[in-house]
Parts: structure tokens; C-alpha cells; sequence
């Protein structure tokens, strides 16, 4: 606990920007043979009014390590109506075979460009997950450099966690901290797999994340819906 | 900021150099055959992490899944699969193969007293 202490106050001193830190939680797992179908969901709710933020993304395992996912992200604000807002590409490498160290690990990529003009994001970060009997911690530990013609070049960094109760396949709840961007989100958050056939099988992800850094209003909801085969 | 940032990551990075494990981890072996998993039940000591080796003999792939043991592992053609489990309490823990679920199904049971 010490550890994640140390990782939370060194993330959410470092952070100052713009963008929108609630997101996923990912673990570092990468299953072979693995394509998947996502959809993601963000509602947030703060005073200056409301942004809706979906995803929706194809990912395939290249091999036993790497799993590669292809997003296109649309956004909706209170002054513009949902558009195409970016193209993202992500590469999750599993460094470690799960249960074989005392935790496990992974890395992520992420590239995004924004539709319709030169700027750049790009992601990279160490992902960990920690079995503690019936329960899960996973954390991800995120550098975000942005640059381009329309926004200045900025590092930041974000900080994620998870840590999930597996009450039972379907139904696992969680309480997930987000840090970065002078944010700093805490709230109750829900998953689960309903198995379909053989290797079929439907995963879902909810969160409701507040911020608790600043006395305003800053609520999110996301949604993350994935179809596996 | 930057500096810091590099520092973290040397930090967490050693973690995982240093967390590895060294110690001897004790080896189980299953064998999948017609989608049936050989022997069905093992007994393993508690507390303790072990390696499972699943030897899949059949010609067609095959996924262990078992949410008890929160593992995941596909299993190829003939192959053998590493699946490393627990510390675990005494229990009883099921898995089964994502493919043939009627057929590849097996329990791990976790004794505080193990036999081998």
C-alpha cells in the first residue's frame, strides 16, 4: 500500500493539461488467437456542461504477447454535435506470465492523431496486477506526451487503479482512482463475463467516478461493452 | 517533471527485476486427451504457488479457464501449456476447457496437509 501511496502522490503532482483522464483500467493480460469488438462510453458532467466521449475499437493478439487494437473516437460537447474526433492505434505487451512473479506485468502504446489536424498524442506506461486472495489491485502508470500544429507539447502523466472484489464471474465490483490532468477521480466501478459459447464471450465494465481534488461539480460515467471470440 | 517521471519507471522496473521469482516452483502435470483432462482432480499444498503443465495431446487448440483459480491459458495442439496457480486457501477450485466444457473439466483441490 505503501507503493501505490508513493505512485499516487508522485502522478498527481506532476500533471497539469487539459483532457479527459477517466478511462480504462487495463490489465496485462494478452490471451492468444484473442479479436475482440469494444465499445466505450463516456459521460461526463461538470459545471461548464456535458462531453460524450465514445469509442469504438477492433483488437487482435499478433502472438502470445502482443495484442494490437485499432479505435476510432467521437465526441459530442455542448456546442458541437457527436463527430469523428480522432484514430487511435494501441499495442498491450504482456511482459510476464500471469501468476508466475509476485505480480504481474505488462506495457502499453498508444498513438492517437486528431481527425482533421496535425496533433499528436502519444501513450506509454507499465500496467501491474496484484492477486491478493478473492481480490484483484491493478494499476496502470501512464506518460502522455501531446504535440502538433493546434496544441502546445506538453508531457504528463496518469495514473489508474482498479481493485476489484471477484465475487463471481459475472459481477465484480471495484473501486477505481484516476489521477492526472489536476484531476483527481475516485468512485465505485463494475465488471463482469457472461460466456456465451466455447470461446465466445461478452465483457462489460462500468464506472461512476467523481472528482475530488476541486470543490465543483465533475461526475463521469463510463461504459466499456466487449465482445470476444 | 521529466526526471521524475524516468525515475518512477526505473523504480517500478526494478520492482519487477527483484520481485522474480527464484525459488523452485513445485511442477504438477495434466494431460488433455479427447478433451478430457487427466487426472480430473489434483491436490496441491495451500499457501503455496505451483506450476501447472497441461500437455495437450489432442490435434485441436483449446483455452483452460477457470474464474475459482483466475486464470486463463490457451492450450495449443500438441503443446504443453504452463499455467502458474496460487498461494491458494484450502478449497476446492474448478476449472474446465472453454472448447469442450462437458468434457474438459477437472478440479484443483488445495489441502492444508498435502500428499503427494
Amino acid at each position: 500500500m505503501k507503493f501505490i501511496g508513493i505512485l499516487l502522490i508522485v502522478f498527481s503532482s506532476v500533471v497539469s493539461a487539459d483532457g479527459i483522464v477517466v478511462d480504462k483500467v487495463y490489465q496485462p493480460y494478452v490471451l492468444p488467437n484473442e479479436i475482440e469488438f469494444e465499445w466505450r462510453l463516456l459521460s461526463r458532467q461538470t459545471e461548464k456542461g456535458n462531453v460524450l466521449g465514445q469509442r469504438i475499437a477492433f483488437g487482435k493478439a499478433l502472438n502470445e504477447q502482443l495484442m494490437a487494437e485499432i479505435y476510432l473516437v467521437g465526441e459530442e460537447t455542448n456546442v458541437e454535435s457527436f463527430a469523428l474526433q480522432a484514430y487511435e492505434i494501441e499495442l498491450r505487451w504482456m511482459l510476464t506470465e500471469q501468476g508466475e512473479m509476485w505480480a504481474d506485468w505488462g506495457m502499453l502504446f498508444e498513438l492517437e492523431k486528431r481527425h482533421r489536424s496535425e496533433d499528436w498524442e502519444f501513450t506509454t506506461g507499465l500496467l501491474f496486477e496484484k492477486e491478493l486472495g478473492a481480490t484483484s489491485l491493478t494499476l496502470n502508470a501512464f506518460t502522455v506526451y501531446e504535440w502538433g500544429k493546434n496544441q502546445k507539447n506538453e508531457l504528463e502523466a496518469e495514473f489508474r487503479l482498479k481493485y476489484r472484489y471477484r465475487l463471481m464471474a459475472e459481477l465484480q465490483p471495484a473501486i477505481e482512482i484516476y489521477t492526472g490532468e489536476s484531476f483527481i477521480g475516485v468512485g465505485p466501478a463494475f465488471m463482469g463475463i457472461i460466456r456465451i459459447d466455447r470461446n465466445r464471450q461478452f465483457k462489460w465494465e462500468a464506472g461512476f467516478i467523481t472528482e475530488i481534488k476541486n470543490p465543483v461539480k465533475d461526475h463521469s460515467f463510463r461504459l466499456a461493452l466487449e465482445y470476444e471470440f | 517533471m521529466l526526471l521524475k517521471t524516468i525515475n518512477l519507471f526505473a523504480l517500478i522496473l526494478m520492482l519487477i527485476i527483484t520481485h522474480k521469482t527464484k525459488a523452485a516452483t513445485q511442477e504438477f502435470r495434466l494431460t488433455l486427451k479427447n478433451h478430457i483432462f487427466t487426472p480430473s482432480e489434483i491436490i496441491i499444498p495451500a499457501n503455496t504457488k505451483v506450476k501447472l503443465l497441461i500437455i495437450n495431446q489432442d490435434n485441436t487448440i483449446e483455452e483452460f479457464d477457470s474464474f475459482d483459480l483466475n486464470r486463463e491459458k490457451v492450450l495449443f495442439p500438441k503443446k504443453i501449456g504452463r499455467v502458474f496457480i496460487g498461494p491458494l486457501l484450502p478449497g476446492r477450485y474448478e476449472y474446465f476447457g472453454e472448447y469442450f466444457p462437458h468434457t474438459a473439466r477437472g478440479i484443483v483441490i488445495v489441502e492444508a496437509k498435502h500428499v503427494d
